[in-house]
């Protein structure tokens, strides 16, 4: 599983490296992610911006991470590709996570 | 006329058909043979098609192939022993949208999963994980229609070129 996990201090940036959160990886990557932040337990970015297709699998899996982690805790998703940004509009899941375009590089 | 055009001159010497990309695949529904699949199509139709309609094509048949592999699986005797269905997947290329046809030989489809259905119920407390792939499926395509011939089932729809959403 491509997942970059750098815990920053104040938050924890998980880069994912998947082209495709489908249904051939989803539960792998939720039990596996699903363990990360429990175990850290402070606000998450997910950078999204090498995944270029996810299902309603993938999806699942997204909104198992979410219930994962305390609902005070935000889930921040950034730079979601056309493709992914589709299943979250449709869904209407986009108004669960805290969506947002990719980071300027700050210095 | 030129060469090329006598080669695809049909019987009374005219042109007989444009030719235009088309896919066919039997495969097994495990979700790592759909997966090659999916990316078989997109590299087939990608000359074609824009992003927006191969993206929601690849999302479509992602959601039934899926389906078939996680739900079609026919039990053989034993309880720990089951049948993975075959799929047969036809995707053709009209001047309106592409327009596919997916056969299997799984168990039938619950009647429920073809009626129109809306998103399932958003609960803050208790967010759903899953629900959402018939959904996905009834939105993004048109003129859905389900058949169950034997021991096979027939669903054929087509993926508009132009997608305009049903709740906007």
């Amino acid at each position: 599983m491509q997942l970059t996990v750098t815990d920053t201090g104040p938050t924890l940036v998980i880069a994912v490296g998947e082209a495709r959160i489908d249904a051939a990886i989803a539960t792998r990557f939720k039990d596996h992610l699903r363990e990360v932040v429990v175990h850290h337990r402070k606000p998450v970015v997910m950078q999204m911006g090498a995944v270029d297709f996810m299902d309603s699998s993938g999806l699942g899996a997204m909104i198992a991470l979410r219930k994962a982690l305390s609902e005070d805790l935000p889930l921040t998703l950034e730079g979601l590709t056309p493709n992914v940004e589709r299943v979250f509009r449709l869904t209407r899941m986009d108004t669960v996570f805290d969506i947002r375009p990719e980071a300027e590089n700050e210095e | 006329m030129t060469s090329t055009e006598r080669q695809n001159a049909g019987l009374k010497g005219r042109v007989s058909a444009r030719s235009q990309p088309m896919f066919h695949r039997v495969l097994a529904a495990r979700p790592g043979t759909v997966r090659d699949t999916l990316i078989e199509i997109r590299k087939r139709f990608c000359s074609e098609v824009s992003d927006d309609t191969l993206g929601r094509l690849e999302l479509v048949l992602a959601e039934v192939m899926n389906n078939v592999a996680e739900h079609a699986a026919t039990q053989l005797g034993a309880p720990d022993r089951s049948q993975i269905p075959s799929i047969h997947l036809s995707i053709v290329l009209h001047e309106s949208g592409l327009a596919c046809a997916i056969t299997d030989d799984g168990v039938a489809l619950p009647a429920n999963c073809v009626l129109p259905r809306g998103l399932p119920i958003i609960d803050t407390e208790d967010l759903p994980e899953g629900g959402f792939g018939w959904y996905l499926i009834q939105d993004l395509t048109q003129a859905l229609c389900y058949y169950r011939e034997g021991n096979r089932n027939f669903l054929a729809f087509s993926v508009p070129f132009l997608h305009r959403a049903t709740n906007p």
